[in-house]
């Protein structure tokens, strides 16, 4: 390729890359909700997780603590940060110890006679109102009366008060200056996110959201605002995984990039190499932008992981390079094993498609469209941009020891026996469980965290992060009705200690026939005024004072009872709607505990509500979720298990062979499982992801090692392609394995020993490299030719080794009998050369007859030209032009007389050789080869050839053959 | 109120020796006897016990008749307790009252002249060796919202009433020491006046 052509192409192939990332900037949208990369849920109880738990009131509490300066500016600054988020639409609940009126909206204060329990046991008649006002003239005069004076005229009987008392929390911290204090003088808040828990971007938002807030207060700067809760644990845990990770990574890629470099001495072809993973994870991306509405952050990790596979086709283009070969040509040669490769692990990846989960379906489009991409562009876009000259790592001296002690380690036939029974031991002896469910334990909290998260808990009475108390019903009013019935119940455990605290959804909101009933029991306007006037008696509160008070009745008299969604918009009533949870028909309640002391007398709730109510175990039912997640990813694995033999079998039509890569691949996957089992790892999803990854770069190194070229040169590329693919793996993924946070350290150490299992097991267990000797169709002879071509520069002078080869033209079963004539095609007379693929260095004959053959040859320009040496094509070897057509005119001959057989051929001498030019590479026409019989007789033949370029003369001589067996020719 | 028009220098140093003057050491016990004229009764609400500054910043205000009921500043929070009933909290902030009868009534019983100062503008008429008032009105604009202004009037070292007028017209008027027990049964703002004024 020209240079203007390869500069073309590489701008557009930049610019394509450039335009795929504009579209994916444009349309990818990120979910970091960990639910959606669930599996779908099963049971009940996985459902409501799956709906709820993020979203649970439990798990959507901060803990705020204010720490750092004297009381008074504490508490104003946990006022301001009340004020700042209450409004905002991210926060559904703010609360600090101080109530605040405008928790109920002033539109429905006179709902507060419907809400509050005061009617149920108390009409509101003479003796109350007379009782409920000489307390108030007690109030009155007491230090609180400036606070009470307002709310008098329209609430004497102070139900207002009473519900606050009522939305209190049940245990309440100290109040200092209004708001809640620990023992520790921290001020403390609770807020109670709209996002799930769950979900560490959106958790990420809202944090953010209050650190401005409290920043932008006055006096922030000298106090502290600390957090902690299950949203700012998933964010912390978030942020310290990507720090190292980040960390980890930059090294890893620092040493990546050196081993390429030192491994291939060439800053261009590393940087292009780099462009068909980059183009493989873009389109990856886009595909997924295309596919599904959001992309989840986890695919992408999970995806970028196992594109790492990728990076092979690259490095085998780089390794498996002859001197002098053309890129294009050593990738054709590469490709058909590169399409085994490819198409396995996409074939492997389908299962994972079919696995219903989403998560999966999209780490199955990101990773198949991602190796489709980075093996097409490395096959049809990589080669015509890499550096025509590179060096043919073949030549290495510590290549050729390294692949010569592989060749020589004994490779016993019960190795894999012997491994296998390493396994079952290993895995028979293995301590503790099998698998690991709990998800969290791969990404601990911090211990200071989590203490400080217990202390502040414990201080506030925060719900219970565990346990969920679960009520269901037909309705949401059978919701509400079955958590009054069931308050009693629930208070009688709280006298029992067996719980500190239960919110009940009607808490905030009892049933509308509750309220009809309280509705009914409030007086008309005349009967409640004659009352209150009778209570006045001798009181001295003005006589009109009461106005309002009578006005709100007379108004909840008339009102239409509070729904939920009617209260939807206060505080208290985003309070209740996170309680209150539609689902297929049915309606949930879900009760908040705190302080769980007895697990089983809460569980005992169950079966006496005839299972409407139950408590449910958060822990439990995630487990058994991620254990349901696994099922289906080992179903998948299976699946793909299965799929994969059928594709390496059918790809290398030979079990034997399917055998040979197979094998060691799977002995080396359950050996990693057997490895860290013994060491008393418990298997999580992680692993099964590595131990994924590692199994398809395993794939590799054995379809590598199994390939016989019979060609030792090819013998040493591949193994250093394979070292060079081993060590990058383990550079990125050993340093990974040093990792603290477990889930890295899980990654990195499965994909670690993996890649060192599988480069062993699949060397041990390649078939014996055989000497060129082996069975062979043409394809390894014209390497052996190929390489014995590269060895000598001159050609003339290795003729002799090579005689018994050259001449041994076959020219058997051939259609037809050719005619004297011109422009025979290549397939005719081709296998009359010794030699097929590059080293057939003719094109065409163009005319031949008894005496005289005129061949042509355009492949001296060409870079993969086989005789080509480091400054190009040296006219010395025009001579074997010469010898080539010597053959196929000797071969036409002796087809022609209707000779069958192969006729062994010598060239014994070369004379009178004469060049005129140094170097022919350069020469933009093609070669006219001629060859004239000189003298012809059983034993062998004289010609004389000349080779012209455009009717000028570059080389000529003479050369002889003779038939060693002495066949006759005719 | 005839030295009212006196320079802000030389009233500051003669309030500060009029208070300085009235000092005694924690803790310090003083009956009282309170009226309260709200606007939303038709008559004056009355109850009387015993103030006490136990030191610090700490007050309890204790009420004996018609009911009992103490109340107890410190920390800046109020405890409520009455016969019967749960006690009470609630922060110092949201009873602006209290605030500024602790500030007024801890100063003058601590003869802390700077306190005073510091939170009251000061205005003064008469002095410690005769019949004498003193207008506080608190600085600060929040709790000048809630209560107007403080008058104290005494005679020697002896603070005898307080007038807490509230902003919204409503005044409370205690009176302290031997003149609590005075109060009459249907106290009139005239006759508290009056016997404020009065000589003992």
């Amino acid at each position: 390729m020209r240079p203007r052509a390869r500069a073309t192409l590489l701008v557009l192939w930049l610019l394509a890359l450039a335009g795929l990332g504009w579209m994916v900037s444009q349309r990818l949208k990120i979910s970091t909700d960990l639910r959606s990369f669930m599996p779908a849920p099963t049971t009940p109880d996985q459902r409501l997780l799956m709906e709820q738990v993020g979203d649970g009131p439990g798990s959507r509490l901060l803990l705020l603590s204010i720490s750092g300066a004297a009381a008074e500016p504490l508490a104003a600054l946990s006022q301001g940060l009340v004020k700042a988020l209450q409004h905002d639409p991210r926060y559904s609940q703010v609360r600090n110890g101080n109530f605040d009126l405008a928790a109920l909206d002033p539109q429905l204060l006179p709902y507060r006679y419907l809400l509050s329990s005061t009617l149920d046991t108390q009409p509101l008649d003479e003796a109350y109102l007379s009782d409920q006002l000489q307390q108030r003239l007690d109030d009155l005069s007491s230090p609180a009366a400036s606070m009470l004076k307002g709310l008098l005229p329209r609430d004497p009987t102070l139900e207002i008060l009473k519900l606050a008392a009522r939305w209190a929390p049940a245990k309440s911290p100290e109040l200092r200056d209004g708001v809640w204090f620990t023992p520790r003088h921290e001020a403390l808040l609770l807020v109670q996110t709209v996002a799930a828990g769950f979900d560490p971007g959106a958790q990420q938002h809202a944090i953010d959201g209050i650190r401005q807030a409290f920043h932008a207060l006055p006096g922030s700067a000298a106090a502290t605002l600390e957090l902690s809760g299950p949203g700012y644990f998933s964010v912390v845990i978030g942020a310290q995984t990507r720090h190292q990770a980040d960390w980890i990574g930059r090294i890893s890629t620092i040493g990546f990039i050196a081993l390429l470099l030192l491994a291939y001495r060439s800053i261009s072809s590393l940087l292009l190499s780099a462009l068909p993973i980059a183009s493989a994870a873009l389109a990856g991306i886009a595909a997924l932008t295309v596919a599904f509405p959001e992309v989840h952050g986890i695919t992408l990790a999970f995806g970028f992981t196992l594109l790492g596979v990728a990076q092979e086709y690259p490095i085998r283009v780089l390794s498996h390079r002859r001197a002098g070969e053309d890129a294009v040509q050593s990738v054709r040669d590469l490709w058909p094993l590169l399409l085994t490769a490819i198409a396995s692990a996409c074939i492997a990846y389908l299962a994972f498609y079919a696995s219903g989960v989403n998560g999966l379906k999209q780490l199955a489009v990101f990773t198949i469209v991602g190796l489709l991409v980075a093996g097409f562009s490395t096959r049809y876009l990589l080669p015509y941009l890499l550096p025509r000259r590179v060096r043919d790592v073949a030549d290495m001296g510590w290549l050729v020891q390294a692949r010569r002690w592989v060749d020589q380690l004994p490779r016993p036939r019960w190795i894999p026996l012997l491994v296998a029974a390493a396994i079952v031991l290993m895995l028979a002896l293995a301590p503790g469980p099998f698998w690991q469910n709990n998800l969290a334990a791969l990404t601990p909290v911090p211990q200071a965290l989590l203490l400080r998260d217990a202390r502040l808990r414990e201080a506030l009475g925060a719900a219970d992060v565990r346990y969920l108390l679960v009520l269901e019903a037909r309705t949401e009013q059978g919701v509400l009705a079955l958590s009054q019935t069931l308050q009693p119940k629930v208070d009688a455990l709280v006298a029992r200690h067996a719980v500190d605290a239960v919110e009940l959804p009607s808490r905030y909101l009892p049933t509308v026939a509750l309220q009809r009933a309280r509705q009914q029991k409030l007086p008309d306007r005349a009967t409640l005024d004659n009352a209150l006037h009778t209570a006045l008696q001798g009181l001295p509160f003005r006589a009109d004072l009461f106005q309002p008070f009578v006005d709100d009745v007379e108004t909840a008299r008339q009102l239409p009872p509070l729904t939920p969604e009617r209260y939807a918009q206060t505080p208290l009533g985003q309070r209740l709607a996170a309680m209150l949870v539609k689902r297929d028909g049915h309606w949930l309640g879900l009760g908040t505990l705190s302080g769980v002391h007895d697990v089983a007398a809460l569980q005992a709730l169950g079966p006496d509500s005839n299972g409407t109510v139950r408590l449910l175990d958060l822990k439990a039912a995630s487990e058994s979720l991620v254990a349901a997640y696994r099922t289906r990813i080992l179903q998948a694995l299976l699946v793909a298990s299965i799929l994969l033999v059928l594709t390496i079998t059918l790809a290398l039509r030979s079990l034997r062979r399917a055998w040979h890569v197979l094998a060691p691949m799977t002995l080396a996957t359950f050996l990693v499982l057997a490895v860290e089992r013994v060491a008393g790892i418990e298997i999580s999803l992680f692993h099964l992801v590595a131990l994924i990854l590692a199994g398809g770069l395993g794939l590799h190194y054995a379809l590598f090692f199994e390939r016989d070229t019979g060609d030792p040169a090819e013998q040493r590329r591949t193994l250093h392609a394979t070292l060079v693919c081993v060590l990058s793996a383990l550079l990125v993924f050993g340093l990974l394995a040093w990792a603290s946070i477990p889930v890295l350290r899980a990654i990195g150490l499965t994909v670690s020993l993996g890649v060192a299992f599988h480069f062993c097991l699949s060397i041990l267990m390649a078939p014996h490299a055989r000497s060129r000797s082996g069975s062979g169709g043409r394809s390894e002879k014209s390497a052996g030719g190929g390489q014995i071509s590269d060895a000598s520069p001159v050609h003339s002078g290795s003729m002799d080794q090579e005689a018994a080869e050259i001449w041994t033209a076959q020219m058997d079963s051939q259609p037809g009998q050719p005619r004297p004539g011109r422009l025979q095609s290549k397939t005719d007379w081709a296998a009359l050369i010794p030699h097929a693929g590059a080293m057939c260095l003719l094109d065409a004959v163009c005319m031949w007859d008894e005496h005289a053959i005129h061949a042509i040859s355009a492949g001296h320009a060409r870079a993969d030209n086989p005789l080509r040496g480091e400054r190009g094509l040296h006219a010395v070897h025009l001579a074997e032009y010469g010898a080539q057509a010597m053959a196929v005119h000797g071969g036409l001959l002796a087809r022609a007389h209707g000779l069958e057989g192969a006729r062994p051929g010598r060239l014994v001498s070369l004379r009178d050789v004469q060049l005129f030019e140094e170097y022919v590479d350069q020469l933009d026409d093609h070669l006219d080869v001629h060859a004239e019989c000189l003298y012809v007789d059983d034993g062998g033949a004289q010609y004389a050839f000349r080779v012209e370029h455009r009717g000028r003369l570059l080389a000529s001589g003479r050369a002889a053959v003779i038939h060693p067996h002495g066949e006759p020719v005719a | 109120m005839a030295t009212t028009s006196a320079s802000e220098p030389a009233a500051a140093s003669s309030s500060q020796a009029l208070v300085a003057a009235l000092g005694q050491p924690a803790p310090a016990h003083t009956a009282f006897a309170e009226a309260r004229f709200l606007k939303i009764l038709d008559r004056p609400l009355v109850v009387s016990g015993q103030l006490s500054w136990l030191g610090g910043d700490k007050l309890q205000r204790r009420v004996d008749r018609p009911w009992q009921e103490t109340a107890t500043i410190a920390d800046g929070e109020v405890t409520e307790q009455r016969e019967g009933k749960r006690p009470r909290h609630f922060s110092l902030k949201r009873a602006p009252q209290l605030q500024v009868l602790l500030d007024s009534f801890v100063a003058l019983l601590s003869g802390d002249a700077a306190r005073l100062q510091q939170v009251f503008e000061i205005r003064q008429s008469g002095d410690a060796g005769s019949a004498w008032t003193l207008n506080l009105v608190p600085r600060e604009a929040r709790v000048a919202k809630t209560v107007a202004s403080i008058r104290v009037d005494g005679i020697g070292r002896q603070s005898r009433c307080l007038y807490m007028q509230e902003a919204d017209g409503d005044l409370a008027v205690d009176l302290l020491g031997p003149l609590a027990a005075k109060m009459p049964a249907e106290p009139t703002r005239a006759a508290l006046q009056a016997l404020c004024q009065g000589t003992p």
